[in-house]
């Protein structure tokens, strides 16, 4: 039975694994960098140690280094979170090697999935769907035909050695495939001295929807339904919810079916994620396998009713699932927005510093998973994620407006944030609608972009409000009385200090 | 006494008439106003106007007299200008470094590259130094063909927001 868990990660992640440790009686043991003397997950946690300086090679990422804090703590097991050491095989087989439980799959599982031609070779093996096409050089036009009329229009003709949009021809009608083949093979020829051209299903307008599973360590796989992630700016997600206003009851149990066979194909024990492409006509391919906890994962807690980090240390003691496939069920709708600090206007620059203040919001179907308070200062370092709002309503519509709100509750000063983009995305038609895929911001661009109209009203109301700050600023620090000649230093500072606000 | 108060490219008057408290009675251009203004946290006013409640946040910038103003609708730059100001403002005059032709970081961050030095003619478009943040690098590059006068900073540091990192000429 795990008794202490060390969790090799930071911000609103293990603060978020040691909360359903406390909730378990499971101690908690945190590691930081330098950076990170003052963040929370430090000030959680039950025990903290202190794993290097502030870049993530030589702190999150320093195997060495974890291995003796959860040694020097006695953890008997490891919660890796998701980015840095959440996939990588070597670390799995290291906390084995040491007797130490990774809570997360085997070396084998990370190592398949984490190769994108072994995972797509094990798929195609496991009759999961992949992107239809070919990796091998297509011979000459009569080939390139054939495998057109194979996968079906519309498809992409690839330059091998392509890349920056050079060497690719969209193909509409089979008439074409000719004509797009001699030019891709030309340009791929002058652009990058090889011909080699080959043919990908396009997929116009795609949706990004993933499904999550459990697997434990008697054969036992189920998914907790889908996740809808096609909200993504810099192919990062920004917004995701569930069920999937694409999704219908068919296609769920469908999909469902064919992830729990992707997971048994690599023998996947533990939380683990598998990513789909979806087309505007449903036809779904498998993208790739997250062999971890996901950023969106409280979507699908909540509107399942599942503790996800719970069930991974359960499975990782080696307890059965506790449920059923039929057991589960999905209640009404949940949607998460990410918080950046990043500037939307000034192509989603990233933002550190120090919060000035902070107001989250509360109140009826929202949770709100962060980890930054008033006067923490953003380390440089790290991923800009802050936090992540999670609504949740009977409806989708009531799920939206209480986003609505949840946005307009939370105040922060001190770095930009993308809080009123993700105001303006609630309030664009088609996200209100549900229609939307990948191509969404771009697509709204103008939309997202277009500022508020602030009349001379509102105007006049920021004037007041600074010109009083002003004014009260100057009346504390005159009248600037000085009793004697000296004065008194401490004095000059106090005052001084109140002008120079935290 | 009247203020010049600059909100983006409009400049206003602003006059307190009076004020007892929270209670304060001004005239901005013409337009008088009678609000309960109140700071409610650090930062964060609370304005009731006419049955309306606004709130608006501030944000200190390099000076006492400099606010980035948050309104639920917009964000602006807003600045007092006082005597002080407008005498240093006169004096400066002819004497301040052209912007452009300073390089500074908008965020904080880490110097990753600084792929020319002290000297270097450059070219507009041209790469001057690669900064890096929470992942991400941004490149600062030369908006127009200039010689690099000063490198105030190395590979390795790590700057502040603002912070000045290269001069050029």
């Amino acid at each position: 039975m795990i008794k202490k868990v060390l969790v090799a990660n930071r911000g609103e992640i293990a603060v978020r694994v040691m909360r359903s440790c406390r909730e378990m009686g499971i101690r908690s043991v945190a590691v930081y960098s330098d950076a990170d003397r003052n963040s929370m997950h430090v000030r959680y946690a039950d025990e903290a140690y202190r794993i290097g300086p502030p870049p993530s090679r030589e702190s999150y990422l320093n195997i060495e280094a974890i291995i003796g804090a959860a040694k020097k703590s006695g953890a008997d097991a490891i919660h890796p979170g998701y980015g840095f050491l959440s996939e990588n095989a070597a670390f799995s087989a290291r906390c084995r090697q040491e007797g130490i439980i990774f809570v997360g799959p085997d070396p084998y599982a990370i190592t398949t999935m984490g190769d994108k031609i072994i995972a797509r070779q094990t798929m195609i093996k496991a009759g999961v769907p992949v992107v239809p096409g070919t990796t091998e050089k297509l011979k000459d036009e009569q080939e390139a035909l054939e495998i057109a009329r194979q996968i079906g229009v519309p498809v992409m003709i690839k330059a091998s050695a392509g890349g920056g949009g050079k060497g690719m021809r969209l193909v509409k009608h089979l008439d074409e495939v000719g004509s797009a083949f001699r030019r891709a093979r030309s340009e791929a020829i002058n652009a990058f001295g090889d011909d080699s051209v080959y043919i990908e299903k396009y997929i116009e307008s795609p949706h990004h929807i993933e499904f999550q599973i459990l697997a434990d360590n008697h054969g036992n796989v189920i998914h907790l339904f889908e996740r809808e992630c096609s909200i993504q700016r810099r192919h990062q997600k920004v917004i995701e919810e569930t069920p999937s206003p694409l999704m219908n009851p068919e296609l769920r149990r469908e999909m469902g079916e064919t992830a729990v066979q992707a997971a048994k194909a690599v023998n996947y024990k533990g939380a683990g994620t598998i990513e789909f492409i979806v087309s505007d006509n449903l036809e779904y391919y498998f993208l790739e396998m997250n062999t971890r906890l996901q950023v969106e994962h409280p979507v699908t807690e909540r509107v399942v009713g599942v503790d996800l980090v719970k069930e991974q240390i359960s499975i990782a003691n080696g307890n059965p699932l506790p449920f059923r496939q039929e057991d589960l069920k999905q209640t009404g709708h949940s949607i998460q927005c990410r918080i950046y600090a990043e500037d939307p206007d000034n192509n989603f620059m990233p933002n550190p510093g120090v919060i000035k203040h902070i107001t989250e919001p509360h109140g009826l179907g929202l949770r709100c998973d962060g980890y930054v308070y008033e006067g923490y200062e953003i380390p440089i370092y790290y991923d800009p994620m802050i936090t992540k709002l999670i609504s949740w309503g009977e409806t989708r519509v009531e799920a939206i407006a209480r986003m609505k709100r949840a946005l307009y509750e939370y105040k922060i000063t001190g770095v930009k944030t993308n809080i009123k983009f993700l105001e303006k995305i609630m309030d664009t038609r088609d996200f209100i609608e549900g229609k939307y895929n990948t191509h969404f911001i771009e697509n709204n661009e103008a939309a997202l972009h277009a500022s508020r109209p602030c009349g001379i009203e509102c105007e006049d109301m920021a004037i007041m409000a600074a010109f009083i700050d002003y004014i009260t600023k100057m009346e504390s620090i005159q009248p600037p009385r000085y009793t004697d000649e000296l004065g008194s230093n401490w004095k000059d500072f106090g005052r001084k200090r109140n002008v120079l606000r935290l | 006494m009247a203020y010049e108060v600059n909100l983006g490219h409009r400049s206003a008057n602003v006059e307190l008439l009076n004020r007892a408290g929270n209670h304060v009675f001004l005239d901005i251009d013409g337009r008088k106003y009678d609000v309960d203004i109140v700071m409610v946290e650090n930062g964060v006013y609370s304005i009731l106007y006419n049955g309306h409640s606004y709130n608006v946040e501030l944000i200190e910038g390099d000076s006492s007299k400099k606010y980035i103003v948050n309104t639920f609708a917009k964000t602006f730059n807003v600045e007092i200008v006082d005597a002080e100001s407008k005498y240093i403002s006169s004096r400066n005059k002819g004497l301040s470094v052209e912007e452009e032709n300073l390089v500074a970081s908008p965020m904080p961050g880490k110097i990753v590259k600084i792929p020319v030095k002290a000297g270097d003619k450059v070219i507009a478009g041209q790469t001057l130094i690669v900064v890096e943040a929470m992942k991400m690098q941004s490149e600062f590059k030369a908006s127009h063909d200039k010689t690099v006068l000063e490198v105030l900073v190395k590979e390795g540091d790590t700057v502040n927001a603002h912070q000045l990192m290269m001069k050029l000429e």
